[in-house]
């Protein structure tokens, strides 16, 4: 175990620094001198450019400048805003909470919706109900969030009235910004109104986890059955039956977990798409999170922002990454050994 | 009477192009306290017999036979499950690969334990826990497992092949079975290991009078330890009488091909000559031959081998073979 958690945290460094390779090359290839990309000061005297040049080591060759940018980058300066000339670490520190939140309370609800009715088709596999489950899930898959988004909009927000359509909590509440996650935040308030202000942020919730959650939900109930018929076939599952368990004693103390085993290990992948419906959905919901920012900042033309907002966004997608991988490691006693740790 | 008593058991294959009969007509009897080998090369159903037998072949296979009777009890007139649930409660198998008749994910321990049945335990939920546990260790006792301790907190993948052999025994074992099949217990472990699992097979079927179906593709390997032999190849019934029928006298031209090209029978031959054996390689299911499914091979093949042999009795001695080697038939 000490071993797997060396390698994972090897690989967190060595992407981290690839991460940040990346969005040092960045400021060279946008349009722009790149010591203003990367610092975001596009009004400075000559005075001040001189300064920043000689902080970001800009007169020396590329590796000391890259280096520069990483102690930078490493001490939590990331520049400043093009657009909105503030410190972008601080509004990130803001925006990525908001993201976060939604990104994970809809996987979370893709997993708990989409793997057990996978697993349902798998045990009832080429009847009638594993055909229904593929039918809709296959549906589901091919509906655009867009669309759906602003269906949902449409017909819950403005024609039932039962959701709130926009932001992430009705402006009446006033929370203080202490973890920067909303919910966490409400709950360690002592407003007098908290459960209104819960009630309120969960409402405003709804609709975009159900948006972003649909087709990573599908997914899931395509991966879970896959993964579950892969199990079904085993021999161990055979060997259970002539022990005389019954059929739900080997689905509940074999199959499952096996199977989640297979489910689990794929997470990691399926997030990185799963943040990208939340970057689209977060501008349909006006949700105030990184990635609708990033948009906004695409077309402000808003270089610094969108080069520390991806490296943000794609470090905590790999953080994830990384996490799941260790839920798998826990699950399967074979990846925790160091022989088959890789 | 007989223990077990099978005539002309069938196994069909459903697929896109239509069934395929796996196993034709293959009959089996077992007495109480017998062993009996079952042998045959790979692929020669052995493994789809023992399933059929214990009722864990899935949907895709259709089991047929004309009698199928359980201590005296006629099991086709029951359902599926009923039939399963009487099978299940005398009959234990243990798998070929026993590593990956193992839950990977699931500890020894618990395995073993959920193996064990409920009723004999008393109290109330804890003390059940306790009397569980010490069952699960007295089970890997008895087949030889010592260190008891290690064992139940290890994961399959953590023991040997012949450990988590012996650990299926113990599994087996917990329902208290009459009738065990063992399906290639020894197959892919070194000679010592092989020894030690058929000594503590005998060990059992003595002191525990349990009958044991013993399954090979090594006609030589098992002679030692059965009473009686069946002999199959490609689905269908070769030969089968006892063990020393079998072993001196075999009437079947397979049964003689097999025991010609075992190592022990070819001592006097020189080194690195190449051993009797028939010439070309079992059919595949998709391509069986019609008639006696050895005839391609068959060294007495004679235009009568297109039709599927009636088995003949020789005292006991049964053979399944137009021009078999018994002279005179
Ligand atoms: N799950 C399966 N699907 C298709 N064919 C199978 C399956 N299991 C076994 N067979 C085929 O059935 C035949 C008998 O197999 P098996 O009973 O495993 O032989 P043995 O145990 O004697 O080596 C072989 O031709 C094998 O290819
Ligand atoms: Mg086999």
């Amino acid at each position: 175990m000490i071993i797997f958690t060396l390698r994972r945290l090897n690989l967190l460094l060595f992407t981290v620094l690839l991460l940040t390779l990346l969005s040092f090359s960045l400021s060279y290839l946008f349009p722009g001198d790149a010591l203003i990309n990367l610092s975001g000061e596009i009004n400075a005297t000559p005075a001040q450019l001189a300064i920043l040049s000689d902080e970001y080591r800009h007169q020396e060759n590329i590796f000391m400048q890259y280096w520069a940018y990483l102690s930078h980058v490493f001490s939590g300066d990331l520049g400043i805003s093009m657009a909105s000339h503030l410190p972008i670490i601080e509004e990130i520190k803001i925006l990525l909470p908001a993201t976060i939140e939604l990104s994970l309370a809809a996987l979370l609800l893709a997993m708990f919706v989409g793997v057990p009715i996978g697993f349902i088709a798998a045990i009832k596999h080429e009847k009638l109900a594993d055909n229904i489950i593929l039918t809709v899930a296959m549906f589901g898959y091919s509906i655009p969030v867009f669309w759906l988004g602003l269906l949902a909009i449409l017909v819950f927000s403005i024609q039932l009235g039962w959701l709130p359509s926009a932001g992430q909590i009705s402006l009446l509440y006033e929370i203080k910004h202490v973890t920067g996650f909303q919910i966490i935040d409400i709950l360690l308030s002592d407003s007098a109104y908290k459960w209104q202000a819960f009630q309120n942020a969960t409402a405003h919730m709804i609709l975009p986890t159900v948006v972003v959650a649909l087709a990573p939900a599908t997914i899931f109930v395509r991966l879970a059955r896959t993964a579950m018929l892969e199990v079904l076939d085993k021999s161990y599952i055979r060997a259970a039956k002539a022990k005389g368990l019954s059929f739900g004693q080997i689905i509940y103390h074999h199959a499952i977990r096996n199977a989640m085993v297979k489910v689990i290990r794929d997470v990691g992948l399926q997030f990185a798409n799963l943040v990208t419906i939340a970057m689209v959905t977060e501008v349909i919901f006006s949700w105030p999170g990184i990635g609708r920012w990033l948009i906004e900042s695409i077309y402000q033309r808003d270089y610094t922002a969108i080069q520390s907002g991806l490296l943000m966004l794609s470090s905590f997608i790999f953080l994830v990454h990384i996490i799941t991988d260790f839920i798998y490691a826990a699950l399967n006693p074979l990846a925790r050994e160091s022989n088959h740790g890789a | 009477m007989n223990l077990l008593d099978i005539r002309n058991l069938s196994i069909e294959l459903k697929t896109a192009n239509g069934t395929i009969l796996a196993v034709d007509r293959v009959s089996l009897s077992m007495k109480e306290g017998e062993v009996r080998g079952l042998v045959g090369e790979s692929g020669s159903g052995k493994s789809l017999l023992a399933q059929a037998i214990v009722g864990v072949l899935d949907e895709r296979w259709t089991v047929h036979a004309d009698r199928f009777h359980w201590r005296g009890e006629d099991l086709l007139r029951h359902s599926a499950e009923e039939r399963k649930r009487i099978i299940s409660k005398d009959v234990a198998m243990i798998f070929q690969e026993p590593m990956s008749c193992l839950d990977p994910t699931t500890t020894i321990g618990s395995q073993l334990e959920e193996a064990i049945d409920n009723n004999q335990f008393s109290g109330n939920f804890w003390q059940k826990r306790k009397q569980r546990k010490l069952a699960a260790a007295k089970l890997l006792h008895k087949v030889g497992i010592k260190h008891h301790e290690v064992c139940v907190k290890s994961y399959p993948h953590q023991l040997t092949e012949a450990l988590c052999q012996r650990v299926m025994i113990a599994m087996a074992l917990a329902r208290r079975p009459i009738l065990l099949i063992a399906d290639e217990p020894t197959a892919a472990m070194e000679a010592t290991n092989q020894g030690q699992i058929f000594r503590l097979l005998a060990s059992l079927n003595q002191l525990k009078n349990m009958s044991i179906l013993l399954i090979s593709h090594d006609l030589e390997n098992v002679t030692h330890w059965t009473n009686t032999i069946t002999v199959m190849y490609s689905g269908q019934f070769v030969e089968g009488g006892t063990t020393r029928q079998i072993f001196t006298q075999p009437y079947h031209p397979y049964t003689q091909a097999l025991l010609d090209s075992s190592p022990k029978a070819n001592m006097q031959l020189p080194k690195k000559s190449r051993l009797a054996a028939l010439p070309g390689s079992i059919p595949i299911l998709q391509h069986l031959p019609i008639g006696c499914r050895l005839g391609p091979r068959c060294p007495r093949a004679q235009q009568a081998c297109v039709h599927a042999p009636k088995v003949k009795n020789h005292h006991g001695h049964l053979v399944s073979c137009h021009f078999s080697l018994k002279g005179g038939n």
